[in-house]
This record gives C-alpha cells, structure tokens and sequence, in this order.
C-alpha cells in the first residue's frame, strides 16, 4: 500500500464530501448550534445555571451534540463516501489507474474521518468562543485535546457502520436510513430498558442497554471528561445527559467502539475487494 | 515468446440469465484493436474484465500478462482508459481531475504531464472551468486526456468518439494515429465504422456476448460479404459498359447504387485495371474508384443478421 496513494484520496473525500451541500448544511447547522444557545442563556437572564457552573460552560457545547448531533453528521459523511462514488459512476474511473483497492478504501475511510474530527474540533471551539463571551472566562479548558481525541475515537463507532453499509448497499438514501435507524433505533430501545429496569430492578435489562452503540459510542466522552473536572461541575453533566443510566466502564467502551469499527471495516473491505465495481448506480 | 498485452482465454461473465462470453481473443504491442457490436453485446463487460473491475465467472483475462484482479497495480501501470459516457468529478477541474489520476498513477512533477494531455485533447482553455460546466463533447476529450496521462503503452477506449462535434473527431482520429504511430497499443470499442476502418489493424465483432469474428477489416468484409467489393464512380455509363464488366472474369455483380457502380470480385481478384480499362475504352470518364474501402460497415450489418439468424 502506498502512503502517497492513500493521501490523495483522502484528499479526495475531504474535497468530495466539502462539495456536498448537505455536510455544509450540516456543518452550518453545528456552528449555530454551539452559539446560538449560549446567547439566548445569557441574554435571558435564566437562574436554571447555577454561577458556580459558569467556568465549566463550555463542556456542555463539547459533550451535548456529541451523543446524536455529531452521530448524524458521522453518517452523513461515511454513509456517502462510498456509495455515492457508484452513484456518480466516478469509482470506475478512479479504480481505472494503477492503484488499489485497499488503497482506495483506506484513502477514503480517512478522508471522511479527518472531514469528521475537523467538524468535532471546530464544534469543541465554537462552544469554548461562546461560553467565554456569554459566561466569562472558562476553566478546566487544559481537558479540550483529550476530550477531542476521545469524541474522534467514539464517532469512529457509527462512522464505521455508516461507511460499511454505504459499500455493502452501494446506495446513499438506503445507507443514510439504516445507519440513522440505526442510532435511532438503539436509543429507542435504551431508553426502554432503562425505563424496564426501573421498573423490575433485572440487571439484564441494564447489561444490554450498557451494550447498545449509542450508550458505548455517546457515553465515552462525558465519562472521560467527568473524571477530570472538580466535582462541582458533576451537576453540569446531570443537567446535559440527564439521569444517569447504566453505562460502560471507560475500557469496556473503547473496546467495544473497537470491535465495532473492526468487524464493520472488515466486512466493508472485504466485501469492496470482491465485488464487480458497478458502472453506474441510479 | 511476446506474451500479448491483451489476452481473454475463455472469459465469461454470468449476469443472471445473461451470459457474455466464452471470449478467446488476444491483442499484440503496437496492435490497434477495433472492438465491435451493438449495444450491449458485451463490449463494455469485456473491457471492464480486462480493467479489473469485473471478476469473470470463469476463463482467464491477462492485460499485459498480469492478472487484473490479482495484480491491479501492476496490470494497470502504463494503460490509459477512456470511459464510454466517462462520469468524471463534476466538483472538480479538468486540471484537478488531471492531477488527481497523476497522483494516483505516482507520477513525479505532473503538472507538465497534466497541461500536456489538456493540450494535446484541445481543452487547455478549459482547465480551470468545473467539469459540472462542460459539453458533453468536451468532458469526452477530458476522458481521453486521461486516458493519454503518462504516455501509457495501452489505450482502452470505450466509445471514444460519442459526443464529439466532427471537429473534435478529426482532433482525436489525428491524437490516436499519432499515438498508435508512436507504437501504442490500443482497443477501441466504437460503433463508427469509418474511423475503425481508418485506424484499426485488427477488429474483433461480438454479438450477444459471442464472439463472431477476429481479423483484419479487410478480411470481415470478404468473409462476411463473401466478396470484394469495388465502388466506381464514372461519368457517361452506359448499360453497355455495366454489361460488359459483369461479364468480367472473377465478377461475381455488379449492382447500380446512388450513382455508383458497385462491383463484387471474388475473394483475391484484383478487377480493378480491367475495369478502369473498360470504361475508359468505352468513352465514359472514370471519376473516382475505391477498393471496397468503407464496406465494413456493411459487412458488420451482414455479420449482426447472420448472427442472428443462427442464434434463431
């Protein structure tokens, strides 16, 4: 596999996707949503926030969004990347040169990844700009790179499954609705869990929540950053996630995001390496 | 022994119900293949086998000796191809796609390389104009333009000439001769038969995914019409004259068409200095005779109705 190769259709993707009004739209979406909030808080004048949350406000425009806002925007990127090559017809003009597969795969894979953690950089910013223009200065802010690093980590879960689906159907829309039924779905099915574990006190109930792609992938991040804020700022992540559920250990989790991103890129590659391309999918 | 640079041993490719193939054909260096058949008798398939972009069902295909599923890289080092409706990045330039397909063949420095094929294909003007603003014509000069990056030794072109205005087809006509002047190698399926006639040393025609003929132009003309046929053109024809070069040894017709005189010889018969002896014998002027060139059209038209009847 060559370096050279595998960089120029990442690339590629980055410039692909950019030119696809829906990630703009989405990216757009996410600065709104990382500022906006913060003005209307403070210009209301609301007693919700107690002051001693103030300094911490920033980690709630890095952690809120990340649990199903930077899920979407993860699909909509990977869902695409392959899918809407065959679409376009342009993946047998591509894969009409010297190069390989793999690297095409690879190239791409991390093209729409990088896309992904530059769209988590630029929300974790935004959210640091406005907390500290609508709440003063902010604390604790010596945690950004490695709360970064770790939502980067935990979006690569359903990024993974977005980007297999994308190959293994070879169609944007049908890749876009699985993927997104599939977070959907989960956080569906959690909260009833939830609510049944509440009710009966069964801790299967709570050991298959735990298991879900949302609770791994949306509970990494807080679980990280918790750990690192004084104890004051505990309410903060009460009052951005709600009550606390049954939740992976922070190991367990990043195993699991592990295994998810392995068996889907596996499937994906695999599957990528076997097939005809297709000339045209409409 | 020259291993050939195109080589299909029995390929065949399965499509449900459909079946392309067994196909048994190969192509030398320097050789330029005509590939010909209606649309969808498995030309496309055929060269997307041969590209790696399709797995056989069975049979073996070798682009320079090289296996292009196993070996992609390696088989598709030094071959150009040039897509039939090409669907290039409409979000980039013709300068950006250029220099992306460098980046992915690893050429050094390819920005010469990349206003060179620009250059050459006649769309330097446009290297900076999205792909998604460009005429169909002109988006089918990119194709080629990338197919002629890196000087490749092969050329597959899939219907290079769709979309072209006749100015642009005399452009490309005049770039490919250049090219297979060079010692390139090319397979070219098309439909127009004038230009496979003008370029191609060899053409091989398939029908519903069977393969009917191989050989030269010349030879699908007398095989496929049993006959050579000589066209003459002459001013003050008389029934006389027509009469009297159908008696002519080794015509087989002769048979009156849009004021020409189409004459049918038997395979190997040289009529013409006859001919042209015996209009000028009979006061009439000889304006134009040609040697059965542009027959191939025909004999592609009897090949297909045969094709078909025995497929009957």
């Amino acid at each position: 596999m060559r370096v050279s190769r595998v960089a120029a259709f990442s690339v590629y993707e980055v410039r692909r996707a950019l030119a696809r009004k829906k990630v703009l739209a989405m990216v757009a979406f996410t600065a709104l949503l990382d500022t906006v909030p913060y003005f209307i808080l403070s210009s209301t004048g609301t007693t919700l926030i107690p002051p001693s949350l103030f300094p911490y406000l920033w980690v709630a425009g890095v952690i809120a969004p990340f649990a199903l806002f930077i899920q979407f925007i993860a699909i909509l990127i990977a869902a695409g990347a392959m899918s809407e090559e065959y679409e376009a017809g342009t993946a047998e003009l591509l894969l009409s040169k010297p190069v390989s597969r793999t690297e095409f795969l690879v190239g791409k894979y991390i093209g729409g990844y990088a896309l992904l953690a530059m769209i988590i950089a630029l929300n974790a910013c935004l959210s640091i700009v406005s907390a500290t223009l609508t709440y003063g200065s902010q604390a604790g802010l010596d945690t950004v790179p490695g709360v970064l690093v770790v939502e980067v980590y935990a979006s690569a879960l359903f990024y993974s499954v977005a980007f297999a689906l994308g190959e293994l159907v070879r169609r944007s829309s049908l890749s876009y609705i699985l993927s997104s039924a599939l977070i959907v779905s989960s956080q569906i099915i959690g909260t009833y869990l939830q609510v049944a574990f509440e009710l009966t006190g069964k801790d299967l109930y709570q050991t298959i929540h735990v298991y879900l792609p949302t609770t791994v992938a949306g509970s990494l991040p807080p679980q990280y950053e918790q750990q690192l804020l004084p104890s004051s700022a505990g309410r903060l992540f009460q009052l951005i996630l709600g009550p606390a559920g049954g939740t992976p250990s922070e190991a367990s989790a990043a195993v699991m995001i592990a295994t998810y991103f392995l068996v889907a890129s596996a499937l994906a590659l695999a599957y990528f390496n076997r097939a005809d391309i297709s000339r045209r999918v409409s | 022994m020259t291993v050939p640079v195109i080589e299909f041993v029995g390929a065949v490719k399965q499509y449900g119900n459909k079946t392309i193939g067994p196909m048994d054909f190969s192509a030398s260096r320097g050789e330029i293949l005509g590939f010909l058949g209606p649309n969808g008798s498995g030309k496309t398939t055929c060269i997307r086998m041969l590209l790696g972009l399709s797995r056989p069902s069975s049979g073996r295909v070798r682009l320079r000796g090289v296996d292009p599923l196993r070996n992609h890289v390696e088989a598709l080092t030094g071959v150009g191809y040039s897509a039939e409706l090409p669907n290039i990045q409409t979000f980039l330039t013709p300068r950006e796609v250029t220099k992306l397909a460098a980046a992915e063949m690893g050429l050094r420095d390819p920005t010469p390389e990349v206003y060179r094929v620009l250059e050459e294909v006649g769309i330097i003007e446009y290297a900076d104009t999205k792909v998604g603003k460009l005429s169909k014509g002109m988006v089918q000069r990119l194709s080629v333009a990338l197919a002629l990056l890196g000087s490749p030794e092969v050329m597959v072109l899939d219907e290079p000439m769709i979309g072209l205005d006749p100015a642009g087809t005399a452009h490309l006509r005049e770039v490919l001769r250049k090219y297979a002047k060079d010692g390139g190698t090319i397979l070219m399926s098309s439909h127009m038969m004038s230009e496979v006639e003008d370029l191609c040393s060899s053409v091989i025609l398939i029908h519903s995914g069977r393969l009917l003929y191989m050989g030269t132009p010349k030879g699908m003309v007398e095989e496929m019409l049993g006959a050579n046929i000589v066209r003459v053109q002459a001013k003050g024809l008389t029934p006389e004259l027509v009469e009297s070069i159908r008696r002519t040894s080794g015509v087989i017709d002769v048979v009156e068409s849009e004021g020409w005189l189409e004459v049918r010889v038997g395979q190997g018969v040289e009529a013409r200095p006859t001919i042209a002896r015996l209009v000028s014998d009979s006061g009439a002027e000889l304006l134009t005779m040609t040697g059965g060139e542009r027959m191939l059209e025909r004999a592609y038209i009897e090949a297909l109705r045969s094709g078909r009847d025995e497929s009957k």
